[in-house]
């Protein structure tokens, strides 16, 4: 069965494109002398008009004490309180009879960065970080282990407003 | 019951017989008084002070564990005046507690942790003072004291003093300077001693089999009976992905109150054994092949019924009654007979509780083998087993009788294999451990307790009473077969 096709015919102003061109080529010229909004990512990750928020919550990194030590007790809180069980932790003690962890490991494709584990950290031990390049050849790089979180120098999240740390 | 007395706890109308403590009252009436120094197992002392309860027409508060019920008492133990004693008793221990809740191995089931939770200040008035400091002290083969933690109910103390009549431990120096002590050259190494890491209240007394291993929180626990010996103490088993990490009593107030002794709080580490008989095998010459259930059934019926002459079944006094009872029924039907051996070690009584003790026989159901008929005639039944027509064994290690004795037709239904059944047996059924199955245990006072499922079995290993029901089924004499 054919198909009516209607045909309207319009005077050439509205039709052609070319005033529509001109149009749409003038505003791209005039952007070409305003502000950029843009970066050009990975020569460059960060200035002053754009950054990530303290709060970003990111991979993980394990703080150290003052003697290059991890500061994780192993209390198994953290493990407890993940809610995508990513975190797996044995308990160990040490030569001076102190709790550590004999094992803590990551697995990053696992966290959803909820960030529960740095907030029920007793020790202020292991944090989430401000951070977002993590490439890795081979899926087991994501598992990290505690030397891996130890090694880490990126900044870590502020989850909540120090001054001000009940959101008052 | 013309002794009851009527009293009136909480507004709760109470009738509890006379002589009751107040705090034994207000359970009755389902009121939890906060306390640390008492315990229904030990006498009294009433040294925490957290137990002060609001007598009317008492000049003052009164110690509920140690204040025995009235005709007409009314007590209240939520009023602002009881409320605000507990508030200082707990601000009072918290001055020197230290602040290790993540590291001790007490939290999630520590009793200060709970009450300071439960009233919920948040900040201290002592911060400015440095906190008392004693080193950890190594009190005995499985038991470290944490001073620090300790808040001196003495409730260790009295159990050594009453109960173990093996007076070991004290409260030494005074003041906010006490602390428990040991007497010099002592350890606390009482064979019902580690009941008094179970009865600290916080984490001042910790097991050192249990130092670290897993927090409270991660613990499932299974109501139990301890397989060490004929006592057959009512126990939790507490498991963590499969594996059986501790083992403690259960209050049982006509057996074994709150104790278990040493030896059955520290025998749980064959219940992990990883060297298990996972599947079925069955003999192909000089092998043993695995197969599936149906075949190694099939090859037991086989045996069963080509049985033609007497029968022999050695068994394990570690059994469920419901296996024993079963073994009993098919090899009696052959027209044999059963024994069965057990371990013997010294007998270790707890003297402050009637006729509680670590008994010489080490196994729990020596009572259930004797009612299904099993008698302890183990050497005759060895020898007989050698011109037997069919030999049973249930999980019975064999040791002592060489993997050259000349064995009749041998089903062995066991947990591990051992190298005596190895060589000879013609069908190897893999059963389950006390912890895998549910049960029976039949214990030296003939009271049959049971016990439940605490982590899976591994493999294809089943329950020997239901390996044991499905060959009595195929024979046409079991429960199913006759139903």
């Amino acid at each position: 069965m054919a198909i009516g096709v209607k045909t309207v015919s319009r005077p050439a102003g509205d039709t052609s494109y070319v005033r529509a061109s001109l149009k749409g080529l003038s505003l791209t010229f005039r952007h070409l002398f305003q502000k950029k909004w843009t970066m050009e990512y990975p020569e460059q990750t960060s200035d002053a008009e754009w950054s990530l928020s303290k709060r970003w919550r990111g991979t993980h990194r394990m703080a150290v004490d003052e003697h290059g030590k991890a500061k994780c007790v192993a209390c198994g809180l953290c493990p407890q309180v993940c809610p995508a069980n990513c975190i797996k932790l044995i308990p160990g003690e040490d030569e001076q009879g102190n709790r550590y962890p004999l094992v803590f490991e990551i697995d990053e494709f696992r966290c959803i960065f909820c960030g529960y584990c740095q907030e029920v950290c007793p020790e202020e031990a292991i944090h989430v970080g401000v951070h977002y390049e993590n490439a890795e050849y081979t899926r087991d790089g994501f598992v990290y282990d505690l030397e891996r979180l130890m090694r880490q120098t990126h900044e870590v999240s502020t989850l909540w407003d120090p001054s001000d740390p009940r959101g008052q | 019951m013309s002794d009851l007395v009527r009293l009136t706890i909480e507004g709760r109308p109470v009738e509890a017989p006379a002589g009751t403590s107040v705090l034994e009252a207000a359970k009755l009436a389902g009121v939890l008084v906060p306390h640390y120094c008492y315990h229904p197992s030990l006498p009294v002392a009433g040294v925490c002070r957290m137990c002060l309860v609001e007598v009317e027409k008492s000049p003052k508060l009164a110690a509920s564990c140690a204040t025995p019920v009235a005709e007409g008492m009314v007590v209240h133990v939520e009023s602002p005046q009881a409320k605000a004693a507990r508030r200082a008793v707990l601000e009072f221990l918290l001055i020197n507690h230290p602040l290790d809740c993540p590291i001790c191995d007490q939290a999630g089931e520590c009793e200060l942790q709970d009450y300071v939770y439960q009233e919920g200040r948040a900040t201290t008035r002592f911060a400015d003072y440095a906190k008392r400091f004693n080193p950890v002290e190594d009190f005995g083969p499985d038991i470290l004291y944490v001073p620090n933690r300790c808040i001196l109910c003495t409730r260790c103390v009295r159990f050594m003093e009453h109960l173990a009549e093996h007076p070991v431990l004290n409260v030494s120096e005074r003041g906010d300077r006490a602390y428990i002590g040991i007497f010099e050259g002592a350890a606390l190494d009482h064979g019902w001693a580690g009941n008094v890491v179970d009865l600290c209240p916080v984490g001042s007394l910790v097991s050192k089999d249990f130092l670290h291993k897993a927090r409270a929180w991660d613990l499932d626990k299974t109501p139990s009976i301890c397989p060490g010996c004929t006592q057959g103490c009512n126990v939790t088993i507490e498991t963590r992905d499969n594996q059986v990490l501790r083992v403690r009593p259960r209050p049982n107030p006509d057996l074994n109150r709150h104790f278990m002794c040493d030896y059955g709080r520290l025998g749980y580490g064959w219940l992990n054994r990883t060297d298990r008989i996972e599947a079925p095998l069955v003999r192909d010459g000089s092998r043993l092949v695995p197969v599936d259930w149906d075949r190694a059934l099939g090859r037991a019926l086989d045996l069963v019924r080509g049985a033609r002459g007497p029968c022999v079944a050695l068994v394990s006094p570690g059994a469920s009654c419901e296996a024993l009872e079963r073994v009993a029924q098919l090899v009696g039907a052959g027209g044999g007979a059963g024994a069965f051996r057990v371990a013997k070690g010294d007998e270790i009584p707890l003297p402050g509780v009637p006729d509680l003790a670590l008994r010489t026989e080490r196994a729990p159901n020596v009572a259930g083998a004797l009612a299904a008929g099993f008698t302890r005639d183990w050497d005759g039944a060895a020898a007989r087993a050698r011109s037997a027509a069919l030999v049973l064994v249930l999980d019975e290690p064999l040791h002592g009788l060489g993997a050259a004795q000349a064995w009749g037709p041998m089903i062995y239904i066991g947990t591990v294999l051992p190298d005596e059944a190895r060589g000879a047996a013609a069908v190897v059924l893999p059963s389950a451990t006390m912890a895998e199955e549910d049960g029976t245990f039949r214990n030296i006072g003939g009271r049959i307790q049971p016990y439940h499922q605490a982590r899976a079995a591994p493999g294809m290993a089943r329950p020997a009473a239901w390996i044991l029901e499905e060959i009595l089924d195929a024979l046409g004499v079991g429960v199913g077969a006759q139903a």
